[in-house]
C-alpha cells in the first residue's frame, strides 16, 4: 500500500512538474498577446480608453479603415515609409542585396523546417515504442526516435545561427522595411524570441533526459514533453508565417499602412492559415526526405550487415512518413492557391498563367519526379523480400503508365519554340499536344500517377506474403475492381472535362481526388487486414537492397529541397515590386523579377549549400554515436509502418 | 465505330488525336513487350541494352514523324528525356535485368574478346569526335530567330477603363449574358447551345449573339477566321498567327472580363509581363463601343461552345 502511495505521489509530482513547465512555457504568449503594439508613431489613446477621459483640447483619435477586414480602428502606427533608392533605405555592399537576403532566408527556412518536422516524427515513433507490447520492437522504435532527435539537435543550433544571420541581413540591408515590419509586429517578434528560448529548453531536456526518463511513468512524461515541444514549434512557425502572410496579403492596417491597433488582424491575414497548413505538411514531407537521405548516407557508408539492416529500415520508415505527407500536400497547395485567387485575381494569374507560370512547369517536373522516385524505391524494395519476384513482372506496365502520365503532366500549355517552329505548327497551340496543356488533362495525369503509386505500395506490402484469410479471393477481386473503376473514373472525368464549363470542370477534381484517396485509404487498409496472419514466402532481408534504392532516397530528398526552394521563391516573388503588397513599394534597384534561369541557378545554389552543410551535420551526428544501433540482423522481423511486415 | 476504324487504319482522326496518341503509345509498348516475350519463348534472348536502345530510338521516330503538325524541339526533348528515365526505371527495376543491361557495357569496357576490344577501340576514337561535333553544333552561329518565352495570358489589371467607364475585372459581368427575364445568368448559354440566332422571336440572349456575330464578321474574322480557329485570310501574314478560340487553351480558360479587356486594349495594351508583346491586335475600343465589345465576346463563347471561366 505504502509503495502504491509512493508511486501515486510520484505521479502527482510528475504531473505537477509537467503542468508548471507547460504553464511557464506558455506564459510569454499570454502576457504579450493583449499588449498590442504601439507602432512607430506616438500613440494616441487606445480604443479601450474611456472617451470621457479626454480633455477638451486633446486631439481627437484619428480613425481609419482596415484594408482587408474593412473595420474601423484607431490609427496607432506611422504610414508605411516611402523608400528611395539610396544608402538610407537600402544600404548595400557592391552586390545585389536581394540575393544575399534570399540565401539567408532560404537556409534558415531549410533548417527551420527540418528541426520543426523531426520532433513530430520523434513524438509519433516514441509513442509507438511505448504502446508496443513486444519489448524488442519497442526498443527499436525508441532507438529510431533517438536517432531522429540526435540529427535534429545539431541542426537546431545551426537554425538559430542562420536566424541570427537573417535578422542581421535584414537590419543592415533593408533597415527601413524591417523597421516598418518590426513596428507592427513588435509583440509578435518578442513572443517569437521567448518561445524560441522555451523551445530550446524543452528540446535540450527532451534529448538529454532520454536515458533518465526511460522507464515507467517518467517515459510518459518524456513523450508528453515532445507534445509540448511540438506545440511550441508549431506556434513559432505560425508566428513567423504571419510576417510573410502580412507581406503578401496585408490586413490590420489602413491603405497607407498605418497600424490600427488590432494585432490579431495583422497576424490573421487571409493567407495566414493556408500558408500554415501548407507549411506544416510540407515540413513533414521535407523532414522525412532529409532523414531518409541521412539513413541512405549511413547505409552507403556502413561497414557491417547490422548497420546496413538498421539504416535500410530507418530509410524506409522516413521515406514512408515523407510520402504520407507528400500526398495531402497538393490539396493544401490547392487551398492556398484558391485563397490567393480569391484575394487578388492578378496575383493568381501571375502565378499560374502569367509571369511565373514557367516556374510551375518546373514544379510539375519536381512533383512528377518525386512520385516516380517513390515508385522506383518501392520496386527496389521488392528485392529484399523472398517471394516478391512474382510481382516484378508488372513493373514494366506500371513504368509505362507513369511515364505516359508524366508526359501529359509535363506538356506545357504554351510551348517554347522558335518562330520557325511556330509557323510550321500554324499557331501557338498544338492541335494534339495543346490538349495536354490544360487542367483537365493534368488532373487526370496526376491522379493516375498517385493511384499507381498506391498500387505499387500495395504490391510492396504483399511482397513476401500470401493472404490466408477465407475471404482473400473476394478481397482480391474487390481490390482489382476498385482500382479498375478508379482508373476508368479518373481518366473518364478528365476527358469529360473538355466538354463542360470551367466552373463545373474545376469541380470535377473533387471526385477525381476522392477516387484517388479512396484507393489510398480503402486499398491500403483492406490489404493490411487481408495480410493479418498471412503466409510468409520468405523473410524480409533488411539491408539486402540495391544501392540504387538508396540513391533514390537521396534523389527524393534533393527533389524535396529543390521544390521547397522553388515554391518559396514563387510565393515570395509574386509580390513583384512590393515589400508589402499594395502598401509599401520596393524602390531598391532589385525590385524586378529575376529571369527563370537566374532563379533556377539560385535555387540550385541554395540546395547545394544546404546539402553540403547538412552532410556536415550528418558527419557530426556519426561522431557522437555512443549507442550502437539495435541490431536488426538480416532476416529478422522489424517493425514497419502500415502493418506491411 | 467509324472513329475506331479510322484510328486503326493509321489516320489521325480530327477531334480524337490526343487520346489516339496515348492509345498508340500504349499499343506500341504492348507490341514491344509481346515481341520480346515471343522471342524469349523461342529461345532468342535479346539483351536488355538492345531492347532499351530499340525502344528509345522508336520513341524518337514516333514523336518526330508520327504527330502532325511537328512537335517543337523543346517538347520533343522533354519527351525523349522522359522516355529515357522510363527506360532506366524499367531496366534497373530488378538486379537480374540491371545486370543483363550492364553486361555488354562491361564487356566492352573490359575488352574480354576481340570483338569487344574492337568496339572499345572504335568508341574511344569516335568519342572525342562526337564531343567535338556536339560542341561545334552548339557553338555554330545561327541565323534563326531566338526562342521566346511568351506569356500568352498575362495577369490582367484589377480594373480597366473603357470609354470612360471603369470595369473591375474580378466582379464585372457581361450585360448581355442574360436569361429571358433580362437577368445575368451563367446557365443561359447552355440553354441556347443549339438556339437559332436568326429566329425573329429569338430570346434576348440569342439576339445579342446574332449582333455579336455581325460585329465579328465585320471586324474580326479577317484574322480570327470564319470558324474562329485563328486561320482567317490575313492570319498567316502574322507571326504568331491570331488566337484560335476553338482551342481548349484560349478563351475557354479565361473569364469573360479578361477577354473583354484584351479585345478593348489589343496588343498595344498588353502589360509589361507579356513581353515581347507579339500581338498586332488593334485596341478595339477605338473602333467599337463597350456594348459591341461585350456582344462580340458573347458571340465567341456561344459559337465555340466554350463557357467563360467563373469563380463560383
Amino acid at each position: 500500500m505504502a509503495t502504491l502511495n509512493k508511486q501515486a505521489q510520484k505521479k502527482i509530482w510528475a504531473f505537477l512538474a509537467l503542468g508548471t513547465f507547460v504553464g511557464l512555457l506558455l506564459l510569454p504568449l499570454f502576457l504579450s498577446l493583449p499588449a498590442g503594439a504601439s507602432g512607430g508613431a506616438p500613440a494616441p489613446a487606445a480604443s479601450t480608453a474611456p472617451p470621457v477621459a479626454q480633455p477638451a483640447d486633446a486631439k481627437p483619435v484619428e480613425k481609419s479603415r482596415d484594408i482587408w477586414y474593412k473595420t474601423e480602428g484607431p490609427v496607432v502606427g506611422a504610414p508605411a515609409p516611402k523608400t528611395t533608392d539610396g544608402p538610407k533605405d537600402y544600404p548595400r555592399y557592391n552586390f545585389e542585396s536581394r540575393v544575399l537576403l534570399w540565401v539567408a532566408n532560404q537556409q534558415h527556412l531549410y533548417y527551420g523546417s527540418f528541426v520543426l518536422a523531426v520532433p513530430i516524427f520523434c513524438m509519433v515513433i516514441e509513442y509507438l515504442g511505448i504502446i508496443t507490447k513486444d519489448k524488442a520492437l519497442a526498443r527499436k522504435y525508441d532507438q529510431l526516435a533517438y536517432d531522429f532527435i540526435k540529427i535534429s539537435l545539431t541542426a537546431y543550433s545551426l537554425t538559430a545561427i542562420l536566424g541570427g544571420i537573417l535578422v542581421f541581413t535584414y537590419l543592415t540591408l533593408y533597415p527601413t522595411f524591417f523597421g516598418y515590419l518590426a513596428s507592427i509586429f513588435r509583440p509578435v517578434m518578442h513572443t517569437y524570441a521567448l518561445l524560441f528560448v522555451a523551445e530550446s529548453g524543452t528540446l535540450y531536456i527532451y534529448y538529454y533526459g532520454w536515458d533518465r526518463m526511460r522507464e515507467g511513468f517518467l517515459k510518459w512524461v518524456h513523450v508528453s514533453m515532445s507534445v509540448v515541444l511540438n506545440m511550441i514549434g508549431t506556434v513559432l512557425m505560425m508566428l513567423a508565417n504571419s510576417w510573410i502572410a502580412f507581406m503578401q496579403s496585408p490586413a490590420g492596417v489602413d491603405d497607407q499602412g498605418r497600424y490600427l491597433g488590432n494585432i490579431w488582424h495583422v497576424i490573421h491575414t487571409t493567407l495566414w492559415n493556408p500558408i500554415n497548413v501548407h507549411r506544416i505538411i510540407g515540413n513533414m514531407a521535407f523532414g522525412g526526405g532529409v532523414v531518409a537521405a541521412y539513413a541512405a548516407y549511413r547505409f552507403l557508408t556502413a561497414k557491417t550487415d547490422e548497420e546496413r539492416a538498421h539504416y535500410d529500415w530507418m530509410g524506409y520508415v522516413a521515406m514512408f512518413i515523407g510520402v504520407c505527407f507528400l500526398i495531402p500536400l497538393p490539396f493544401a497547395g490547392y487551398w492556398l492557391m484558391r485563397e490567393v485567387y480569391a484575394y487578388r485575381q492578378q496575383m493568381g494569374i501571375t502565378l499560374m498563367g502569367g509571369l511565373l507560370a514557367w516556374l510551375f512547369i518546373i514544379q510539375a517536373v519536381m512533383i512528377g519526379s518525386l512520385f516516380l522516385t517513390t515508385n522506383y524505391y518501392l520496386w527496389q524494395g521488392l528485392e529484399r523480400m523472398r517471394g516478391a519476384e512474382r510481382y516484378q513482372k508488372y513493373i514494366k506496365y506500371m513504368v509505362f503508365v507513369l511515364i505516359t502520365c508524366f508526359i501529359v503532366w509535363l506538356t506545357p500549355h504554351t510551348m517554347v519554340m522558335t518562330p520557325g517552329e511556330l509557323k510550321a505548327m500554324g499557331g501557338q497551340q498544338h492541335p494534339v499536344l495543346g490538349n495536354y496543356g490544360v487542367m483537365s488533362a493534368k488532373n487526370g495525369a496526376i491522379n493516375t500517377i498517385i493511384t499507381t503509386t498506391v498500387l505499387s505500395f500495395i504490391m510492396y506490402q504483399r511482397g513476401n506474403k500470401v493472404p490466408t484469410v477465407k475471404w482473400a479471393p473476394m478481397g482480391n477481386a474487390f481490390l482489382f475492381g476498385m482500382f479498375t473503376v478508379a482508373y476508368i473514373n479518373i481518366i473518364g472525368l478528365a476527358i469529360y472535362g473538355y466538354y463542360i464549363p470551367a466552373n463545373v470542370r474545376v469541380g470535377l477534381s473533387v471526385p477525381q481526388v476522392a477516387t484517388t484517396l479512396s484507393c489510398l485509404f480503402i486499398g491500403v487498409l483492406l490489404n493490411s487486414i487481408m495480410l493479418k496472419g498471412a503466409k510468409e514466402l520468405g523473410p524480409t532481408a533488411w539491408g539486402q537492397v540495391s544501392v540504387r534504392s538508396q540513391y533514390a532516397l537521396i534523389m527524393l530528398a534533393t527533389a524535396f529541397t529543390w521544390m521547397m526552394g522553388l515554391m518559396g521563391y514563387i510565393r515570395s516573388s509574386v509580390r513583384l515590386f512590393w515589400h508589402v503588397n499594395e502598401i509599401m513599394r520596393d524602390n531598391s534597384p532589385w525590385a524586378f523579377t529575376h529571369t527563370i534561369g537566374f532563379a533556377a541557378n539560385m535555387i540550385s545554389f541554395n540546395v547545394l549549400f544546404f546539402w553540403i552543410t547538412i552532410l556536415f551535420v550528418f558527419w557530426l551526428g556519426s561522431l557522437g554515436i555512443k549507442k550502437a544501433p539495435v541490431a536488426a540482423s538480416v532476416g529478422q522481423k522489424v517493425p514497419v509502418p502500415a502493418g506491411s511486415h | 465505330m467509324d472513329v475506331i476504324l479510322q484510328m486503326l487504319s493509321g489516320k489521325l482522326v480530327e477531334g480524337y488525336m490526343p487520346i489516339q496518341m496515348l492509345w498508340e503509345m500504349g499499343g506500341c509498348a504492348l507490341l514491344f513487350i509481346a515481341v520480346f516475350h515471343y522471342l524469349g519463348k523461342k529461345g532468342i534472348k535479346v539483351n536488355k541494352l538492345a531492347q532499351a536502345t530499340g525502344l528509345f530510338l522508336f520513341s524518337i521516330v514516333y514523336f518526330t514523324i508520327r504527330i502532325y503538325p511537328p512537335i517543337p524541339f523543346s517538347v520533343r526533348a522533354i519527351y525523349a528525356v522522359m522516355t529515357l528515365i522510363g527506360i532506366f526505371m524499367w531496366v534497373s527495376s530488378t538486379n537480374e535485368s540491371w545486370n543483363d543491361f550492364r553486361k555488354p557495357i562491361f564487356a566492352v569496357a573490359d575488352g574480354t574478346t576481340a570483338a569487344t576490344r574492337m568496339i572499345r577501340m572504335v568508341s574511344v576514337i569516335l568519342l572525342p569526335f562526337l564531343v567535338g561535333f556536339l560542341s561545334y553544333n552548339s557553338m555554330k552561329p545561327s541565323a534563326d530567330e531566338p526562342i521566346e518565352l511568351r506569356t500568352v495570358h498575362p495577369a490582367p489589371p484589377a480594373s480597366t477603363k473603357v470609354h470612360g467607364k471603369t470595369f473591375v475585372l474580378q466582379t464585372s459581368n457581361s450585360p448581355y449574358r442574360v436569361d429571358d427575364d433580362g437577368k445575368y445568368s451563367n446557365e443561359v448559354q447552355k440553354k441556347y447551345t443549339d438556339g437559332n440566332p436568326w429566329d425573329e422571336k429569338a430570346p434576348p440572349y440569342m439576339q445579342y449573339v446574332r449582333e455579336g456575330g455581325q460585329i465579328f464578321f465585320q471586324n474580326c474574322h479577317f484574322c480570327h477566321g470564319d470558324n474562329l480557329n485563328g486561320r482567317g485570310m490575313f492570319a498567316f501574314a502574322f507571326n504568331p498567327i491570331p488566337a484560335n478560340f476553338t482551342d481548349a487553351g484560349t478563351i475557354a480558360q479565361l473569364q469573360e472580363t479578361f477577354v473583354f479587356w484584351r479585345v478593348a486594349k489589343g496588343g498595344i495594351g498588353l502589360p509589361r509581363e507579356a513581353f515581347p508583346w507579339a500581338s498586332v491586335m488593334p485596341p478595339w475600343e477605338q473602333h467599337l463601343t463597350v456594348d459591341e465589345i461585350w456582344k462580340v465576346v458573347l458571340f465567341e463563347y456561344w459559337h465555340t461552345g466554350y463557357y467563360p471561366r467563373t469563380w463560383d
